[in-house]
């Protein structure tokens, strides 16, 4: 995470309140880098690949996917994000409440970086929140390639 | 033919077959009828025959009869003529064989009164003719030659030859009639009797072919219903395996439902707790401005401020908190479940009597704390799935140590014993027991007994049942307030995927 280049954490959430005690739990870490959320599929996709001040053009991103989306599964965005172009460096993390084996094993097979299963508890979810901000704010990101 | 008649509708299948029989019957009866007719035919004709013989026989006699007649009458003229033993030979055979023959004449016609009155007039002229040819042999003999030739003119020989004559020709006449029409009626006979066989010969080949046609049509019934049987039997099969197809189907939705809807279910909860945790802390800033204000200004603050504060809303925030984590632990009991079904079952053998020491040993330390015992006697080694089998035991074993009597040093045994097929384990302890009434709710879901006083949501021995039915076992208890209980475990000695299909 360079100065020059603030990582942006593109959320895709259906849920909106989970969302919001995502955001809460990870600026309690102590993050304070962009976050942008999207509760479908379709729009994000969008700012993904076109929008200016999206990842592809902007500059480098993290993205925090649900799988259970309205419009179309999290796994397809996964394996779109990791197949092609100019995003397949991007981490992604899946942060989601499935804890299906063959779920798990298809989502690191599509090449997905970390999975995480939403705790219920919310002691335990805030705590692994805060974790993945403080693991957020120490890995290292790729640049994205200029097309 | 019976397919018209049932296409018509105008005879039932069963019907049409008693028709069939009827018939058959019938044609046998009638085919019968005409043998038996064709015998007796044959049997008249038979007779006809003899008849005819009989005829020619006496035409015979008649002609032999004429025969030595004509001879004897020729060798006594001859013999008038000129003496000479031979013709005296063959006059003497002659005369000796006229008697016996008319008497064997009479005899063969005995039946018929004509010819028998033919015959006594024969006899008399015959007898006559003999006297007096006899004695005009005798004459000769004599030598008086010419006295037999004068009384051979005047003695009426000649008239009597005549007589004799016309009577033989009337007796052949009527015999010849009784001749011809004895044969008419032999040709007669024959013919009726060909008719007859005709007849039979028709019957036979019409009994014949309709015999061929049932018996063809049967057959061909039988093998279309044998082929129809086996159709149905394959089909059978086929319903059979779609049919277990269908039920695993419907299994697997139902654990895919239960596990989609717990996952769902979860989603919403974790807002709830969430939100509620963010209220709860909100408040503690909250309640340090009423503290602070309390300082400075206490006017401002009113009780119902403090109240809603201190009192309502942590009150609020403790039911919601207690309610969402109970249905919480709800919903994972459904998960936990759901995935013990979906988790594929991997038998192996077990040593039972270390597994069930290894699981009375966990418990160990719960279990001196509370001054009780376990102990577990030499069980019978199955072959199983070692995590279930584990599971189901430590959640019997928890459950005696979890509802033992206060005030009475526990005791809980385990112990198993071996039949044919299966074996059989039993957790006893003598602990508050179970109400009998209660003794199937308890392996329902969220159903327990007695009085409420452990933690607990009702789920461990509905997870105890279900992982039983899945390795293709039974679970019963007998019980009674007061009195312990034992839960009794059967168990196939070798888990197989055919016995789960079974259970």
């Amino acid at each position: 995470m360079t100065k020059e280049q603030p990582v942006t954490i593109v959320m895709i959430e259906d849920d909106e309140g989970h969302a919001r005690l995502i955001e809460k739990n990870i600026r309690r870490a102590g993050i304070s880098n962009r976050i942008h959320h999207f509760a479908d599929g379709t729009s994000a996709l969008e700012y993904l690949y076109h929008d200016p001040n999206g990842p592809t053009h902007g500059g480098p991103a993290l993205v925090l996917l649900d799988l259970n989306l309205p419009d179309m599964s999290g796994t397809d965005i996964l394996g779109r994000i990791k197949s092609e172009g100019a995003l397949k460096r991007t981490p992604v993390v899946v942060l989601t409440t499935t804890d299906d084996k063959v779920e798990i094993q298809r989502c690191y097979d599509l090449g997905c970086n970390v999975y995480i299963t939403k705790p219920v508890n919310y002691e335990s979810f805030a705590e692994a929140i805060r974790q993945l901000g403080l693991f957020l704010s120490v890995i290292q990101l790729p640049e994205v390639e200029g097309e | 033919m019976a397919r018209a008649f049932a296409q018509f509708g105008l005879l039932s299948e069963r019907q049409f077959n008693r028709l069939v029989l009827a018939f058959m019957s019938l044609g046998f009866l009638a085919l019968i009828a005409a043998g038996v007719t064709t015998g007796a035919l044959m049997l008249r004709s038979q007779q006809h025959t003899e008849w005819v013989k009989h005829s020619y026989e006496v035409e015979r006699r008649i002609n032999l009869i004429r025969l030595h007649l004509e001879r004897m009458e020729t060798s006594r003229r001859g013999f008038l003529i000129r003496p000479n033993n031979d013709f005296r030979l063959v006059f003497a055979r002659g005369a000796r064989a006229l008697g016996p023959d008319i008497d064997m004449l009479e005899a063969l016609t005995a039946d018929n009164p004509r010819q028998r009155a033919h015959i006594a007039k024969l006899r008399t002229q015959t007898e006559q003719m003999i006297v007096a040819a006899k004695a005009s042999v005798a004459l000769v003999d004599q030598g008086k030659r010419s006295e037999a030739l004068e009384r051979f003119d005047s003695d009426g020989s000649v008239d009597q030859v005549r007589a004799i004559r016309r009577i033989t020709e009337r007796m052949m006449a009527a015999e010849g009639q009784l001749l011809r029409q004895r044969d008419a009626e032999q040709r007669q006979s024959v013919r009726t009797f060909f008719a007859a066989l005709g007849v039979l010969a028709v019957l036979l080949v019409v009994v014949g072919i309709s015999s061929l046609v049932v018996i063809r049509r049967y057959t061909a019934e039988l093998s279309a219903s044998r082929s129809e049987l086996r159709a149905l039997n394959e089909s059978l099969e086929d319903a059979v395996e779609e049919r277990t197809a269908d039920l695993k189907r419907a299994n697997d939705e139902i654990q895919r439902f239960a596990y989609i809807v717990s996952h769902d279910l979860r989603s919403p909860l974790v807002n709830v707790l969430g939100f509620t945790a963010e209220l709860d802390a909100a408040l503690k800033p909250l309640d340090a401005l009423i503290t602070r204000t309390e300082e400075a200004a206490p006017e401002i603050v009113d009780e119902e401020a403090r109240a809603a504060v201190r009192e309502d809303v942590p009150e609020a925030i403790g039911f919601i908190r207690s309610s969402t984590q109970k249905m919480d632990r709800l919903i994972n009991a459904i998960l936990k479940l759901s995935r013990e079904g979906r988790r594929t079952i991997a038998p192996e053998p077990l040593d039972m009597t270390a597994l069930a020491q290894g699981v009375a040993d966990t418990l160990q330390h719960r279990v001196a704390e509370i001054g009780a015992e376990i102990r577990v006697a030499p069980l019978p080694g199955i072959v199983s799935d070692r995590l279930a089998i584990e599971q189901i035991l430590s959640n019997l074993v928890e459950n005696a140590v979890k509802y033992l009597k206060p005030g009475r040093p526990g005791r809980i045994e385990i112990r198993g014993m071996r039949t044919s097929q299966r074996a059989i384990f039993e957790v006893q302890d003598n602990g508050r027991g179970i109400d009998p009434k209660d003794h199937d709710r308890i392996f329902d879901l969220f159903r327990r007994s007695g009085v409420q006083d452990q933690p607990g949501e009702g789920i461990g021995l509905a997870h105890v049942r279900a992982l039983t039915h899945r390795l293709g076992g039974t679970i019963d208890c007998s019980s009674a307030l007061d009195q312990g209980a034992i839960f009794r475990l059967s168990f196939p000695l070798s888990y197989s995927e055919a016995q789960k299909a079974t259970s």
